[in-house]
């Protein structure tokens, strides 16, 4: 995996092809590089999301990330190289709500495996495809968590992310352009739950306490995100 | 009903809600001029139940805290529910807690925390919309009345997209409930938490309220020696209040008392 975990190879000569080029489509390739980063991230955060976590939950979401992104790397490398995106998205799905544990297993679990099934089951996925699938997915999860924008969840990251990619994709950005909109909506939306009272979850249960701390699993969706901005960047 | 009493107790609710507001925003929300909420408040600071920040605002006041502790530590339910409690939370691995019903909720009057040394919320003084837990389903199925007001207050609020909220389903588990004494919740009050609930009564054969365990939803529900464990802890603590039966045989149709 040392390929794909974003660390420039020393060895690499000034003749080998350029691998940087922004990605235009979701292809199975994009998947691994984007696992592969979003476990770097979710290990270099682990501690910021406890922390978070410890203010207005049980301070396990650090470590119940790391856990799913462990997870979901040993799923992709059980599946031939050349795999397509929706299946691999769909198999990361699966091993993060068998691996997380808590709330956000089901709920991670939920969005992959949505964004899996409605992304095109064979070919790479174009801007407007993954959009579409970044709504479906943000769907399935306000289903099971019966959460609206501003109860201060994930999905305060995810609608916004998945609504900015709609929009710009709709205008014809291209898929790197498109997620880093989408990317910079989550980060936004997940610096706004500071300020607002949780209404899903453990949190709820803290009533006003639980404002003036960032949600973490807001913070963690962000992430998620980013992770794939970088890796289409890449 | 005395007025000026139930006005104070509506200031006491609204700054449990709300925990900071200023004299105007207090008086707005319950529709009353400042002069009279400004009585009622300034009242409430002389004896310590309300106090006033720099900025000028009212809050609940350390007076507060000394009944709370005193109700802690003078109901009887919570202090019979003392060492079954930790009992089953020693055998069960699980988090144990004990509700009993305000209004629409369950209020958690005593919680013992998972037995693994984790980091975990305390979650005494809680409510819960009691449809949405198990605790709230092991007290609405042998207090119909509480279930039949409950159950007309449609649309229920959804914690989760699992919880129940159908009138019809819901009575029907309830039914299931008086069956068996053991009440469940999968993923409803939070996703990614279950939990197994058993009622408790008092020495009229009433439900006063309820012990139960959560667990992690990707653990086995449904197991029998859980469901054991629960029920056995409800009917200790039941027969330590008085109560002849579990469940009794023949039902109140209301819990005595409130």
């Amino acid at each position: 995996m040392t390929s794909m975990d974003g660390v420039p190879d020393p060895t690499a000569g000034a003749g080998s092809p350029p691998a940087t080029a922004p990605a235009t489509h979701l292809d199975g390739g994009l998947v691994r590089r984007w696992i592969a980063e979003l476990d770097q991230r979710l290990r270099a955060a682990e501690a910021r999301l406890t922390e978070l976590d410890a203010a207005i939950g049980d301070a396990d979401h650090g470590t119940n990330m790391t856990r799913g992104a462990r997870a979901a790397m040993a799923a992709l490398a059980e599946h031939d190289e050349d795999t397509a995106a929706a299946r691999l998205v769909a198999a990361v799905g699966h091993s993060l709500s068998r691996s997380v544990g808590g709330a956000s297993g089901p709920l991670y679990g939920t969005w992959f495996n949505a964004l899996g099934r409605s992304l095109p089951p064979e070919l790479p996925a174009t801007a407007m495809e993954l959009a579409t699938a970044l709504g479906a997915a943000l769907d399935a999860v306000q289903q099971l968590g019966a959460a609206e924008l501003g109860d201060k969840t994930m999905v305060d990251a995810l609608a916004p992310a998945a609504r900015q990619a709609r929009e710009v994709a709709g205008s014809g950005a291209d898929l790197a352009g498109m997620l880093r909109i989408a990317a910079g909506a989550a980060e936004d939306g997940a610096v706004a739950t500071i300020p607002l009272r949780a209404r899903r979850g453990r949190a709820s249960y803290l009533g006003a306490r639980s404002e003036g701390h960032q949600d973490p699993g807001a913070t963690s969706a962000a992430i998620v995100l980013d992770a794939l901005r970088d890796a289409a960047d890449a | 009903m005395i007025q000026s009493v139930d006005r104070a107790v509506a200031v006491l609710l609204e700054l449990q809600g709300a925990r900071r507001l200023r004299l105007t925003e207090l008086a707005n929300r319950l529709s009353l001029p400042n002069s009279t909420v400004h009585g009622i408040v300034a009242t409430l600071v002389t004896r310590g139940m309300v106090e006033q920040d720099a900025s000028g605002r009212y809050a609940l006041g350390p007076g507060v805290l000394r009944l709370s502790n005193v109700y802690l530590d003078s109901n009887e339910l919570r202090l019979r529910a003392l060492s079954w409690t930790e009992a089953l939370a020693e055998r069960s691995g699980c988090a144990v807690r004990v509700g009993v019903p305000l209004e629409r909720d369950i209020v958690v009057i005593h919680h013992v925390l998972r037995p693994d040394g984790s980091h975990q919320m305390r979650e005494i003084g809680i409510d819960i919309p009691a449809h949405g837990t198990a605790l709230g389903k092991a007290v609405l199925a042998f207090d119909a009345r509480r279930a039949e007001e409950l159950l007309a207050a449609a649309p229920l609020p959804k914690l989760t997209g699992r919880t129940c909220v159908d009138g019809e389903e819901l009575a029907e588990q309830l039914a299931r409930v008086r069956d068996d004494g053991i009440a469940t919740a999968l993923d409803e009050a939070i996703l990614g938490e279950s939990e197994v609930a058993a009622p408790i009564f008092d020495a009229h054969d009433a439900v006063v309220g309820a012990v139960g365990i959560v667990l992690s939803s990707s653990a086995a529900t449904g197991d029998r020696l859980i469901n054991d464990e629960v029920r056995r802890t409800a009917v200790s603590i039941s027969r330590e209040l008085g109560a002849s039966a579990w469940p009794p045989r023949s039902r109140p149709r209301t819990s005595a008392g409130s």
